[in-house]
């Protein structure tokens, strides 16, 4: 019991260490936004002698706020909605159906994980505009199922392995046809599997920069990662600025994952009891 | 007997179909256009191309040093980052599943660096390395702080290191922590009161059961790795000269900068999305093994 | 054959699927049109200019475009300007263009993308524009083709060497040197009384690359002025050039520390600080370390590269410029918008508001001090036009210098690496 006190105490020392450093150059980045450029280049990790809140008033303008906000919701809820609804169907289908059709369809699906963005960059935008998807939202969000569902219909083909057959043979035999077994019975037992998923996603869709700076032609449309990338001038990157940009493309991230952290809990809390 | 499999392929068909269909229109057939350049010497802007055959490939792997010198730069980073990426991830998962009150801030707080825009990220890194650490060596005496630690090759290969282990390890150990909820507490207490330790029970209980977390953990380090361009562009542009140039990195010049040998470009990336495969079906074979045995 | 129909008809349902959004689109954007109405002619101009940290002067220059275009000829333009950043524009341009996507106006660097450009057939032949002969004889070059043609207006236009701390030189009581060994002596005399002569920032290739131009195009000019020619033809040799490394080991031996971990702002920051009294960097960092120390007095000078005090020259090139895609639907009023940066009137305003260099007459304000710094040498007739070196050249070259400093490169591994690039390139570029 001592023992078990002592490593216990270990641990968390070994945690807190870890967290520091995990935390530290966010740290970084948040006192040295309250700093103008040349304090900042004075020294990085001195405390702001003065706040400097005009650096956000200035981000918050530069960056159209607002509306890149909007931009970035949009299209990682369609893409999000879109890659969840089509993988989780897919997944599913795919780890449920033996068979070389089945198998060889997965190893694509799969395989074409492997494939660097760069190679395909100038194919995929010459696809985007012979299908005008090039230039708005929708259209990019479209783009990003066809990009993630590879990913979420790996992590669903694992998961829906954990689920008995038991229940779909059960359901059946109470007279569901297949859709309705999938709808009723399955999906809501991916739940945790989906949190996780649309996480991931969301993480990569909202920080991703090179695919919308590919699809988005007008500056409205931008999202926050690209409005942020503006303040990277040429000769003259307005650090102050772009630390205080991030922190405010950050925390709509933060929120949206305690959000869904909870969830997750709840998710799990559910299955336990149910299981 | 007919009649069900043609049942089954329509409903296989139904399933499947609108993933596949816009997999197919947006990453499938951009992909097999990306591979049909590289038997070509396109050079990006020219509107007219002639087909080489193999030259681009035979150009890559025999004349081309730098691209070898990324390859096996790129190598040596899979590697370590495999290896301790997961290593790092697992010790957290497990540390803070023991954790009851503190389990969702270190959860928070380690998968925090996923949050930011990578490249961004790697900019606020170089700060670090290039100005706070030398700070702390003047203040606190520990002269080994002062170092070259991105303008040295030896040394900025471990600036790079830590600065993906940074980034990347939160996202694991998510998906470690995701396996480990799925291990019955029950099993664990049995373990421990046959009179197995904390480690043996982890060795014999929980390894066991999250071997399927391991291997998506080990796949998605293996790809992530080879693929690492950003963490390396924002530290050091891959200098001094190449000498910290992954393989992403030298497609992308041979591709943008350079003379914009597109159909080039196009065979590196061939040539790395084979090594990836293979590394791949290695590693998803062992693996398999493995869990077969468990 | 199965396999090949069965791919079609998927790709068929997929474009029928995303069709419905492409025509949304299309919708939403008649109606935009059709609200600016009457009879007047509608056009929609596409723009790729990556300075977005002009984006208010651009945004302001085009309205009152659009506003002229509509009082002179009737004509609605809607602009759609996109802004990527330098980092990543000739990327996106390139895929653009790739796509065929083209923008009907874009912004392209004159010296670097020009010649590749132009032999691609992406740029339209803007000879005959009225703008051309509003050109200062000294920019023009900058923006003409190897066959003498005119492909590009140029908006930011550069007069550099290299970058130095007035206050110091004065307190020190010296004038930039004119020979090497007068460099020499400078350095000399700096670090005599603790300062150190040059602030080194080699993080980025780009920064030590820009050797390069300053010491090659000093020694084309010279007594080597066919050697781009000779190169282009496979004929010549870098080896010629092996001069150049004269002053960039006297840079180093006499700069700062750690130079591969300094980028292009730390550098500014050093120099504001005075942490070195001259830089090898230019005056298109003037923002930054203004922005460091608003007081800060610098200077332009040229840079030494042998005892002959001729050679001692300011580099004029021209970067930024806009031309028009061959490809453009909507020639009429892109022509309109190119001759509308030289304006008669409201150009002055617009260059002014930019803070670049004037590049013709009537243009009539003045200019910062270390331009007009510039100036004193250009009208001296001690400048030279940037020689015409393959971007794919500057760009090894970067790396080498970067590779040469940290002590992985010898002289004449940079040297053949160069001539190896520029073989290259002429082989790619047939």
């Amino acid at each position: 019991m001592r023992q078990n006190k002592a490593s216990s105490i270990l641990i968390t020392v070994i945690l807190s260490i870890g967290a520091a450093i995990s935390f530290f150059p966010i740290y970084l980045a948040i006192i040295n936004s309250f700093k103008t450029q040349g304090e900042m280049f004075k020294s990085f990790i001195s405390l702001p002698t003065k706040l400097h809140f005009n650096n956000y008033a200035d981000a918050f303008n530069q960056i159209n706020l607002l509306n890149s906000t909007v931009n970035s919701i949009v299209i990682s809820v369609i893409g999000i909605g879109g890659i969840v609804f089509c993988a989780a169907l897919a997944g599913y289908k795919l780890s449920r159906t033996s068979g070389k059709i089945s198998s060889f369809i997965f190893f694509l699906f799969i395989a074409s994980m492997l494939v660097p963005f760069h190679s395909i960059m100038i194919p995929l935008t010459r696809m985007a505009k012979a299908l005008s998807v090039q230039g708005s939202t929708y259209g990019l969000a479209i783009i990003y199922i066809g990009l993630g569902v590879n990913m979420a219909i790996f992590l669903y083909h694992g998961f829906v392995k954990s689920i008995p057959r038991e229940l779909e043979e059960a359901a059946q035999i109470d007279g569901c046809n297949e859709y309705q077994t999938f709808f009723k019975i399955i999906f809501p037992l991916l739940v945790p599997i989906t949190v996780t998923i649309s996480i991931l996603d969301f993480l990569w869709i909202w920080n991703d920069f090179l695919l919308p700076l590919l699809m988005l032609t007008d500056t409205s449309n931008y999202t926050l990662i690209l409005s942020t990338n503006t303040l990277f001038g040429e000769y003259n990157k307005e650090w102050s600025l772009i630390l205080a940009a991030l922190v405010l493309t950050a925390i709509p991230v933060i929120i949206i994952y305690s959000f869904f952290q909870r969830f997750i809990m709840h998710g799990i809390a559910e299955g336990a009891v149910k299981g | 007997m007919p009649t069900k499999s043609y049942k089954k392929y329509i409903s296989l068909f139904t399933f499947v179909a609108p993933a596949f269909i816009l997999y197919a229109v947006f990453l499938l057939i951009p992909t097999i256009s990306g591979m049909v350049y590289s038997f070509t010497d396109w050079n990006g802007l020219n509107r007219n191309y002639d087909f080489i055959g193999f030259g681009n490939f035979v150009e890559a792997l025999t004349e081309d040093p730098d691209f070898v010198g990324s390859l096996l730069f790129t190598l040596k980073y899979v590697v370590f980052m495999v290896v301790l990426q997961n290593v790092f991830a697992l010790l957290l998962a497990v540390f803070i599943e023991s954790r009851r009150k503190t389990k969702g801030f270190f959860r928070t707080i380690f998968f925090m660096p996923n949050m930011i825009s990578t490249i961004i990220s790697a900019f606020m890194w170089t700060f670090v390395f290039a100005q706070v650490l030398p700070q702390l060596a003047e203040k606190t005496a520990l002269t080994f702080l002062d170092q070259a630690w991105i303008g040295d090759p030896k040394v900025s290969f471990f600036s790079i290191l830590t600065v993906s282990l940074w980034n990347g390890v939160g996202y694991m150990m998510i998906i470690y922590l995701a396996g480990l909820q799925g291990v019955p507490q029950s099993l664990k207490e049995a373990a421990r009161i046959d009179g197995a330790n904390a480690f043996q029970t982890f060795r014999n209980v929980t390894l066991p059961m999250i071997t399927h977390a391991i291997t998506i953990c080990f796949f998605l380090t293996l790809n992530g790795a080879f693929k690492v361009f950003e963490v390396v562009y924002g530290l050091t542009g891959g200098g001094p000269g190449r000498s910290t140039q992954v393989i992403t990195m030298n497609i992308y010049e041979e591709a943008f900068s350079n003379n914009f040998r597109y159909g080039y470009a196009s065979a590196k990336s061939v040539i790395l999305f084979i090594i990836i495969l293979i590394f791949t079906f290695i590693q998803i074979q062992v693996m398999k093994r493995r869990e077969v045995e468990a | 054959m199965k396999k090949i129909v069965k791919g079609m008809m998927i790709t068929a349902l997929a474009a029928t699927v995303l069709a419905g959004c492409g025509n949304n689109a299309n919708s939403t954007d008649n109606e935009g049109g059709s609200t600016g109405g009457g009879e007047a002619k509608s056009v929609k101009l596409k723009m790729f200019i990556a300075q977005p940290r002009f984006k208010e002067q651009y945004d302001k220059y085009i309205a009152a475009f659009v506003a002229k275009e509509k009082a002179d000829k009737n004509i609605d333009v809607s602009v759609q300007l996109e802004m990527p950043t330098s980092d990543n524009a000739a990327q996106i341009l390139k895929t653009r263009l790739a796509s065929n996507d083209a923008p009907d106006i874009f912004a392209l660097h004159a010296t670097n993308e020009i010649p590749s450009y132009y032999k691609a057939g992406y740029l339209e032949d803007l000879s005959d524009q009225p703008f051309v002969g509003k050109l200062l004889d000294s920019v023009k070059p900058a923006v003409t083709t190897n066959d003498g043609k005119v492909v590009a207006v140029p908006l930011e236009t550069i007069s550099w060497g290299y970058l130095y701390n007035k206050k110091i030189f004065t307190e020190q009581g010296i004038t930039p040197p004119t020979t090497l060994t007068e460099m020499k002596a400078v350095t000399e005399k700096l670090k005599a009384n603790k300062i150190t002569p040059f602030v080194l920032s080699y993080k980025e290739a780009w920064i030590p690359q820009l050797l390069l131009p300053l010491a090659a195009g000093a020694l084309i000019e010279t007594g080597n002025k066919d050697f781009v020619e000779r190169m282009n033809k496979d004929e010549g040799s870098f080896t010629e050039m092996k001069s150049m490394f004269d002053i960039f080991d006297l840079i180093n031996a006499n700069g700062t520390d750690k130079a591969t971990e300094v980028g292009g702002d730390d550098g500014a920051a050093a120099f504001a600080a005075g942490k070195g009294a001259m830089w090898l960097q230019g005056p298109w960092y003037a923002e930054t370390i203004l922005k460091n120390d608003p007081n800060m007095d610098f200077g332009v000078a040229p840079l030494p590269i042998n005892d002959n005090p001729d050679a001692t020259l300011i580099n004029m090139g021209a970067s930024t410029s806009l031309a028009v895609s061959k490809t453009t639907k909507n020639k009429e009023v892109a022509l309109d918008f190119i001759n509308y940066v030289l304006d008669d009137t409201a150009s002055n305003d617009f260059f002014q508001s930019l803070k670049f260099n004037p590049i013709s007459n009537i243009h009539t304000y003045d200019s910062y001090p270390w331009v007009n710094d510039a100036m004193v040498y250009i009208k001296e007739g001690k400048a030279y036009q940037e020689p015409k070196i393959p971007q794919s050249v500057k760009d090894e070259v970067g790396k080498g210098l970067q590779a040469y400093y940290a002590g992985q490169l010898s002289q004449d591994d940079v040297l053949k690496a160069l001539d190896k690039a520029w073989q290259s390139y002429n082989k790619v570029n047939k």
